[in-house]
């Protein structure tokens, strides 16, 4: 035994923390949730759609009673080329039947905290997480409050992409530019009327659109416009190592930031009629992992446990973000871990025992199916030749102005004869594309 | 609309100590400067007059850590020494 004065302590307030805090008050665990910000919420930053079946187990109904924005019943895919836009959008009633929904963060998870709150679990708010260090039967979570040292059998460290846990311990390498990628993202009023006219929605109904292909031909930039009940967000989100190479070569002496690119992707005349708005409410920026299956750093040592965004559980499919539900799903089976040590006292197996099951998760097993992918949306002219190519194959079946004549897969062949991608290329990039989705 | 508009948005409750500090004479030796363009709330300024060019400021950060990334970790860089904002200090969102 020894003299911890909770069974676990969650550092972190987001959603992988609070269901992993959650679920153990659940099984009668003392837990600590430590937050840095006053409020839950105040810190944290999405730009994603909750795919929300993960929390059917943990919170039965909850739709009926979280603060959510809207029931997300349709995706669109949006390649932009020139003064062209190439789409494919994808609404089904069917999807009225899973509960998806865009979520603010600022109501979500305070609610969600208020719920654990309910359910046992003691939050700390307004500490900031310093280090961690484990000793033979106990770990200690070091705040920056007055005697704030936190005895404890084990730690799940929840506290973001920068988190402190991973860093000081050592269990997360140091992370480099292209590990990561970077977003910037508005919040604009567009009031709830509007905003179901504009997107031809009914009351509730929400919709996420995904644009790539601007600035033409730079790898990894791509936008969204998500809609909550009275605001919508648009952001732009590129990797660190390609927003260095556009202010290196390409756009003027300082480069051209990831805010200037959001500024002239919401002028643009295909994109302008969707997120023109009153006022921007909030600005925000945060970092994205953009790790493969095979890149992603290590997450447990021991006693302490890395989930969500602080284990790098993100995956840009190129058609939706998954993040929000990886999330919960690695604090759930932290939860689970930390279960099976205190059944045989075997704290010091927590991390290995957390890392088995992730692995035999689906969140895992989903980033291993798309082990690939990372490195297949780097790819150049997945930004460049292929919008063109669909862009002016679309032109030369609907523009009555083209001097194009012949059928349409030849006109496509032409099109495609025109870019800068080869035979072999296309054969290549479809192969891997095939293999990646 | 510039970024420094957007950030009119965002609230802060101002700590006194700063969780992030640059030391400049790092600075000196950086050619490429991607603090400038990279840092979305603008805390880098170029002014000639500072030490390697740089000015910067963490009242603005919004906190995304892009700098630990693009400067402290680089191990051709290392001008920056970052932590996060004290308990209850920094950027306040509403919405997230």
């Amino acid at each position: 035994m020894t003299d911890a004065a909770f069974d676990v302590v969650v550092v972190g307030a987001g959603r992988a923390g609070v269901a992993a805090a959650y679920k153990l008050a659940d099984e009668e665990f003392d837990v600590a949730l430590v937050e840095r910000a006053k409020q839950p919420g105040m810190k944290n930053v999405t730009g994603g759609v909750l795919y929300g079946s993960i929390l059917d187990d943990l919170l039965p109904g909850f739709p009926e009673e979280a603060p959510l924005e809207r029931h997300v019943v349709e995706h669109n895919i949006k390649l932009l080329h020139g003064d062209a836009e190439v789409s494919i959008g994808y609404r089904d009633l069917e999807l009225r039947e899973e509960p998806n929904y865009t979520l603010m963060l600022g109501k979500f998870d305070r609610w969600f905290v208020d719920r654990a709150v309910e359910h046992g679990v003691t939050f700390v708010s307004e500490t900031s997480v310093q280090d961690v260090t484990q000793e033979d039967d106990r770990a200690i979570v070091h705040t920056d409050r007055l005697d704030g040292d936190i005895v404890c059998d084990a730690v799940i460290g929840a506290d973001g992409v920068n988190t402190t846990v991973g860093r000081r311990t050592g269990i997360q390498r140091t992370m480099r530019n292209e590990d990561m990628a970077l977003s910037v993202k508005k919040v604009v009023d567009v009031g709830r009327n509007e905003i179901d006219r504009r997107f031809n929605l009914d009351s509730d109904e929400g919709a996420a659109y995904i644009y790539t292909g601007f600035p033409e031909g730079a790898p990894t930039i791509g936008y969204f416009i998500y809609t909550f009940d009275e605001y919508i967000s648009v952001g732009a989100v590129g990797g660190l190592e390609t927003l260095r190479w556009l202010g290196d070569e390409g756009y003027g002496d300082s480069g051209t930031p990831l805010y200037g690119l959001l500024e002239e992707f919401m002028e643009l005349d295909t994109v302008r009629p969707y997120v023109q708005g009153d006022a921007v409410e909030e600005y925000q920026g945060i970092l994205v992992p953009e790790h493969s299956y095979d890149t992603l750093p290590d997450r447990q040592d021991r006693r302490v446990a890395l989930v969500g965004d602080a284990a790098g559980l993100v995956l840009n499919k190129g058609y939706t973000f998954r993040g929000l539900d990886y999330g919960i799903k690695s604090g759930l089976v932290a939860a689970e871990a930390a279960i099976e040590c205190e059944a045989d006292g075997n704290w010091d197996a927590f991390g290995r025992r957390y890392d088995d099951r992730l692995e035999n998760s689906y969140v895992l097993q989903d980033m291993k199916q798309h082990r690939h992918l990372p490195k297949f949306l780097k790819n150049e002219r997945m930004y460049d030749a292929y919008p063109g190519i669909a862009t002016e194959t679309l032109r030369a079946m609907y523009s009555a102005e083209t001097d194009a004549t012949g059928l349409t897969w030849r006109q496509a062949y032409r099109a495609f004869r025109r870019s800068d991608a080869g035979l072999l290329d296309l054969v290549k990039d479809g192969y891997r594309g095939f293999r990646s989705l | 609309m510039s970024v420094q508009d957007d950030l009119e948005t965002v609230n802060w409750d101002v700590s006194e100590d700063a969780h992030i500090t640059v030391d400049n004479e790092q600075c000196i030796t950086c050619e490429d400067k991607p603090c400038l363009h990279l840092c979305p709330a603008q805390c880098f300024d170029y002014q000639e007059d500072q030490e390697g060019g740089i000015y910067f400021a963490y009242e603005p950060c919004v906190e995304c850590g892009a700098c630990m990334v693009f400067c402290a970790n680089d191990p051709d860089k290392g001008a920056v020494s970052w932590s996060k904002a004290e308990g209850g200090k920094g950027v306040e969102f509403d919405f997230g």
